[in-house]
C-alpha cells in the first residue's frame, strides 16, 4: 500500500514538476517521494512512476497526433516505434529510479516513517 | 542516514542527467541530447501538434503600433490584417518564424557560410569555404547597405527582422522547433542581413552559373568551328520570349571591340558551382480575347529543388495600401510571385551569363599585388573565420582583387590546376529587389509594374503581368552588362583594364512586350529575343522544348478556362521524345534484338510521347536518353579537363542529321563508331538497366512499401523514384516519396528531386480576383503538424486549390484567428 502510495505521489509530483521545470525535474520529484516515504524498494517506485508518467504521456500524445512524427522520429534513430516508447521509458524510469534511491538513503530510520 | 548509499545514488542520478541532457557525437553519429528530447513535456512529443490544432488566440507583442488581426484559413494559409506598413511586416515576420523558423535561420547559415557552427565535419566545413569564396557575404552586404539607406525598404526589413525575433524570444526549449531539438543548438536572432544572405541564396540557385572554364578548354580541344556546332549561342528554336523583330527603337550602346585573349592552359577543376539544366520555370499570361470570361489568366510554375519544409510560404499581406496574396520567401518580406486586387505577375529564370572568371597574376608570392594594365594593383586579404560545433575554429585567408574574390587558390581545390581566378558575379553588387516586391505588392496597373521592374537587378527574371483591366505583359528584368560579341564565353585576363563590365543596358532597353497580337505572352527560360534585338547574349544554355509545348498548346486554345490551365501545368507530353524517338528506332537493327528489347521497340513504337506516371515506354526512353548522352558525350568525361556536354536539343539535330560526326566514336573502343552504333548499344544498356531495376528486390521492396502493391512493369512514376527529401538530405524519414509523371524538358518538369516548386493560376476578373495554387509540401515547417505536407496530394495530382483572398477578417474559410496586441 504505501509502495502504491509513493509510487502515486512520485508520478502526480512529477507530472505537476514538468509544467514548469526541465525535464530533470522527474529527479526531484522521485528524490522527494523516496525520502517522504523510503520502501525496501525506492528505485522500483521511482523507475515505475516514471515510467508509467512518459508512457502514458507520450502515447496520449501519439493517439491524438496529426502527424506521423512518433514514426519517423524511430526511423531516425533506426529503429520501431514501439521500441521508441521503450527508450523513453528507460530513460525517464532510470533516472526516476536512481533518484529515488537517493532521497531515501537520506532518511535516517525507515520506521520512524510509520506515523503516515 | 545512508551516507555512502545516498552518495553512489545521487552520484549516478546526476551523473545519467548530465548524460541525457547533453548531444554526443559518438563515431562521427550526433545522438541528441535524449533525456531532453525523449521527454514527453518537453521534447520532440510536444512537436506533435493534434490534428485540430489552432495557433493561439491572443499573443502580446511588444513594439507593435496597433492590434494585428492573423486569420489563418483550413489549409493554415495566414490573412494577415494590419493598420500600417511597420505592423504588416512585424506580424509577417513573426507568423512566417512561427512556421517557418528552422529553415529560415538554415538558409541564411548555408549563405553566410556558417553550417559548420551546427554539423561540423570535413565536408560542411568546405561547403561553408565554398559560399564564403563565391562572395556570398560580400554580396549580401551590399545588399544591405542598399536597406539601410532606403526608408521603405529599411522600414520593411526591420519590422520583419522585430516580427522573427518577436518569436524567437517567445521560445523555450518545449516549442522549440524540431529540428534545433534533433540536432541540439539554438536558434539565435534575426538581423536585416540575414534578409540579404538569404536573397543571396535564392541568386545563387538561380544565376552564378556559367561554363567559361569549359568553354575556354573546348576552344583550345576542339577548335571554334566545333565549339559553335556544338554550343551554338542561339540554337534557333522555338519563339523567342519577345518577338518585335524590327521594332526595337531605342539608340542601343555600342561595345567597344577589343580581341579576346584567351589563355593558353587547359584548365581542370571540380566546379562549385555547376549549372543543372533540369532546373527551369513557366510562365504565361493568357488575354481576355482568348479566356472563357473574358478576363486575362495568369500562370507560373518555378521549378526548382524540391524540399521539406517548402521553399515557398503562401500568405496575404492586408494593410492600407496593400492586399496582395501569393507565395513569400521565408527570411524576406513581401510576396515574390502572386496577385492583388488588381494585377497579378510572376517569374521564371532569364537565362543569361552573369558570372565571369578572371586570370589573376601576382607579382610575387606575397600575393600582395597582381598585374592590372601597366602596373600593379592591391589585393584585400580577409580571413573568415569558421566556429565549428564542438568548439574549435578553422580560419581562411581569401583574396579578393577588383574583380572579386580568388574563388580557387592553393588553399582551396587545389588539387586542380585552375588556381587564382578571381569570380565576377553580377550578385556580388548593390541591388534593391525588395523595392520591386514592395512595389509590385500595391501596382495597380501595368505603369506600376514597370516602375516596380526597374529596381529589380538579380538574379535576372522574366516577370509575366497580366492586370484586371485587361492587359498582359512580359519583360525580361535584370542588370545585364553591355558584352561585346563572345565575351562572357570564354575566361578572361584579369590584368587587362578593358576586360570587365564597363556598362550596363539601360532597364527600358530590357526585352518587353505587352499586349501582343497573339494574345498571350510566355517564357521558359528559353532564347529571350528575335535575333533583331540589338545586344549580343550568350548563357550556360537555353531551354528547347517546353516553351513550344506551351505555345502550341496557347496559340491552339480559345476559351480558355482556369481548369484547362491545371491541364497545361500539368502536362506530360515529352516533345524531346516525340522529336527523337522515330530518329533513334530507324537506327536500331530489330534482327539483332533480345526478347526484352523486342518489348521495349514495341512499346516505344506505340508510344504517345506522354511521360504518364503509368506509362512504361517512358521507361525506356528516359533510360535510354539517360545511357546514351555519357557514351556520346564520352569526350567530355575526362578527368584532367574540365568540359561542358552540349544540350539535348543540339545533341539530337547531331544525331539525325550529322550520323558520322567524329564525336559519336566512342573513345575506349578500337572500332569506330557512328550515331547508329551508338544509340543501337545505348538502347541495349537502357533495356537492361530497366531490367535490374525490376530485378533489384531490395529496390523494388521499398518502393513497394511506398507505393503500395508489388510493381509489374518499370511504370515511369516509379521507375523515376521521385522524393521531396527533407532539407538535411540524411534525414530520410522526414522526406516523402511521391508517384508522378512528368520529367525536365517536359511542361511538368518535376524530375526526380526537382519541380514545379509552386504552382499558381490567377483568373484577373472584374467582379474579384481569383488566384488558385498549391505546391509539394505544406504551410508548416514542423514534421509533426499535420500542415507539413497538407498541399502536397493535390499537387501530384496536377490539381490546385482555390485561395481564400479576403478583403476582411472572419470572412467564410476561416479556420482560427489570432490577435496580436500591443504591449
Amino acid at each position: 500500500m504505501r509502495f502504491i502510495i509513493q509510487v502515486l505521489v512520485i508520478t502526480i509530483l512529477a507530472s505537476i514538476m514538468e509544467l514548469f521545470l526541465p525535464w530533470w525535474s522527474i529527479a526531484l520529484a522521485a528524490a522527494v517521494g523516496g525520502y517522504l516515504f523510503s520502501t525496501g524498494a525506492n528505485f522500483l517506485a521511482g523507475f515505475l512512476s516514471i515510467v508509467i508518467l512518459w508512457v502514458i504521456t507520450s502515447i496520449t500524445i501519439d493517439l491524438t497526433a496529426g502527424a506521423a512524427l512518433t514514426e519517423k522520429v524511430a526511423a531516425i534513430f533506426s529503429t520501431t516505434k514501439p521500441v521508441l516508447f521503450v527508450i523513453t521509458a528507460l530513460i525517464g524510469g532510470l533516472v526516476g529510479g536512481f533518484a529515488a534511491m537517493a532521497g531515501g538513503a537520506l532518511r535516517k530510520d525507515r520506521r520512524r516513517m510509520k506515523y503516515y | 542516514m545512508n551516507v555512502t548509499k545516498f552518495a553512489i545514488c545521487a552520484v549516478i542520478t546526476v551523473g545519467l542527467i548530465v548524460f541525457l541532457n547533453n548531444g554526443w557525437n559518438i563515431k562521427g553519429t550526433p545522438i541528441p541530447p535524449l533525456g531532453k528530447f525523449l521527454d514527453p513535456y518537453h521534447g520532440f512529443w510536444q512537436n506533435i501538434e493534434k490534428t485540430d490544432y489552432k495557433p493561439g488566440k491572443q499573443i502580446n507583442f511588444e513594439g507593435l503600433q496597433e492590434p494585428v488581426t492573423i486569420v489563418f484559413d483550413t489549409l493554415m494559409i495566414p490573412h494577415i490584417f494590419a493598420k500600417n506598413d511597420a505592423d504588416l511586416y512585424k506580424a509577417q515576420g513573426y507568423v512566417t518564424a512561427m512556421h517557418r523558423l528552422w529553415q529560415m535561420e538554415l538558409q541564411t547559415h548555408a549563405a553566410a557560410g556558417r553550417l559548420t557552427e551546427i554539423m561540423g565535419n570535413e565536408v560542411i566545413l568546405n561547403i561553408d569555404r565554398a559560399n564564403r569564396r563565391l562572395g556570398m557575404g560580400y554580396g549580401a552586404k551590399h545588399v544591405l547597405d542598399y536597406m539601410q539607406e532606403n526608408d521603405t525598404v529599411r522600414t520593411m526589413i526591420e519590422s520583419y527582422t522585430n516580427g522573427i525575433n518577436a518569436y524567437i524570444n517567445s521560445l523555450n526549449y518545449e516549442h522549440l522547433p524540431f529540428e534545433y531539438k534533433l540536432l541540439d543548438y539554438q536558434p539565435e536572432q534575426w538581423t536585416p542581413l540575414k534578409c540579404a544572405q538569404l536573397l543571396m541564396n535564392m541568386a545563387k540557385t538561380l544565376n552564378i552559373f556559367d561554363k567559361d572554364i569549359e568553354m575556354t578548354n573546348a576552344l583550345r580541344m576542339f577548335g571554334k568551328a566545333n565549339v559553335d556546332l556544338l554550343y551554338p549561342d542561339d540554337e534557333k528554336v522555338g519563339d523567342p520570349i519577345v518577338d518585335n523583330t524590327g521594332k526595337w527603337n531605342f539608340p542601343p550602346l555600342q561595345p567597344d571591340t577589343i580581341p579576346l585573349a584567351v589563355p593558353e592552359e587547359l584548365i581542370s577543376m571540380n566546379r562549385l558551382t555547376e549549372r543543372d539544366p533540369t532546373v527551369g520555370s513557366n510562365n504565361w499570361a493568357v488575354s481576355g480575347t482568348k479566356t472563357a470570361t473574358g478576363s486575362p489568366i495568369l500562370c507560373n510554375d518555378p521549378h526548382l529543388g524540391l524540399s521539406l519544409p517548402s521553399l515557398w510560404y503562401v500568405v496575404q499581406l492586408n494593410a492600407p495600401g496593400v492586399n496582395a496574396m501569393g507565395a513569400s520567401l521565408p527570411g524576406a518580406p513581401g510576396i515574390i510571385i502572386g496577385y492583388n486586387d488588381s494585377i497579378a505577375w510572376g517569374m521564371t529564370n532569364a537565362q543569361r551569363d552573369l558570372v565571369d572568371w578572371f586570370k589573376i597574376t601576382y607579382k610575387d608570392t606575397l600575393r600582395n599585388e597582381y598585374k592590372f594594365g601597366d602596373g600593379w594593383a592591391k589585393t584585400e586579404k580577409v580571413v573568415e573565420e569558421f566556429k565549428m560545433k564542438g568548439g574549435s575554429t578553422f580560419y581562411d585567408t581569401v583574396i579578393y582583387t577588383r574583380w572579386g574574390p580568388v574563388t580557387y587558390d592553393d588553399r582551396f581545390h587545389a588539387e586542380n590546376n585552375h588556381r587564382d581566378y578571381a569570380f565576377r558575379w553580377i550578385a556580388h553588387d548593390k541591388s534593391e529587389e525588395i523595392m520591386t516586391f514592395y512595389k509590385l505588392n500595391r501596382a495597380k496597373n501595368h505603369a506600376g509594374y514597370m516602375k516596380a521592374l526597374n529596381h529589380f537587378s538579380s538574379p535576372a527574371q522574366n516577370f509575366v503581368f497580366a492586370s484586371v483591366s485587361g492587359d498582359i505583359a512580359i519583360r525580361i528584368q535584370g542588370k545585364f552588362p553591355l558584352r561585346r560579341p563572345n565575351e562572357g564565353r570564354f575566361v578572361l585576363d584579369g590584368s587587362n583594364p578593358h576586360h570587365g563590365w564597363r556598362t550596363f543596358i539601360p532597364a527600358y532597353q530590357n526585352a518587353s512586350q505587352k499586349n501582343p497580337e497573339r494574345g498571350f505572352v510566355s517564357s521558359a527560360n528559353q532564347y529571350p529575343t528575335d535575333n533583331t534585338y540589338p545586344y549580343y547574349i550568350t548563357a550556360t544554355s537555353f531551354e528547347a522544348y517546353r516553351n513550344r509545348r506551351i505555345n502550341e498548346i496557347l496559340t491552339k486554345k480559345n476559351g480558355v478556362t482556369v481548369d484547362d490551365m491545371m491541364t497545361l501545368q500539368s502536362d506530360n507530353y515529352n516533345l524531346k521524345a516525340a522529336e527523337s524517338v522515330p530518329v533513334f528506332l530507324s537506327y536500331l537493327d530489330s534482327t539483332r534484338f533480345t526478347p526484352d528489347e523486342r518489348i521495349a521497340f514495341d512499346k516505344l513504337r506505340k508510344w504517345d510521347f506522354f511521360n504518364d506516371k503509368d506509362s512504361e515506354a517512358a521507361s525506356y526512353y528516359e533510360a535510354w536518353w539517360d545511357a546514351l548522352v555519357p557514351m556520346i558525350w564520352d569526350e567530355m568525361e575526362s578527368e584532367t579537363v574540365t568540359l561542358d556536354i552540349p544540350t539535348a536539343y543540339t545533341t539530337i539535330k547531331l544525331i539525325r542529321e550529322q550520323p558520322d560526326l567524329v564525336f559519336f566514336d566512342r573513345v575506349k573502343t578500337e572500332s569506330k563508331e557512328t550515331a547508329r552504333e551508338v544509340v543501337q548499344q545505348s538502347f541495349s544498356n537502357g533495356v537492361a538497366n530497366i531490367k535490374q531495376w525490376m530485378e533489384n528486390t531490395e529496390a523494388r521492396q521499398r518502393e513497394e512499401g511506398l507505393y503500395g502493391g508489388p510493381a509489374t512493369g518499370p511504370a515511369w512514376g516509379r521507375f523515376k523514384g521521385s522524393y521531396i527529401g527533407h532539407l538535411i538530405p540524411t534525414l530520410r524519414p522526414l522526406s516523402i516519396p511521391v508517384n508522378t509523371g512528368g520529367n525536365h524538358d517536359i511542361v511538368n518538369a518535376h524530375s526526380r528531386t526537382k519541380g514545379p516548386s509552386w504552382r499558381m493560376i490567377v483568373s484577373l476578373e472584374k467582379s474579384g480576383v481569383k488566384g488558385f495554387g498549391t505546391y509539394p509540401g505544406g504551410q508548416s515547417g514542423n514534421p509533426g503538424s499535420p500542415h507539413y505536407s497538407k498541399l502536397l496530394d493535390r499537387w501530384v495530382e496536377g490539381k490546385t486549390f482555390p485561395l481564400t483572398f479576403m478583403k476582411e477578417p472572419g470572412e467564410p474559410g476561416t479556420y482560427s484567428t489570432t490577435t496580436l496586441n500591443p504591449e
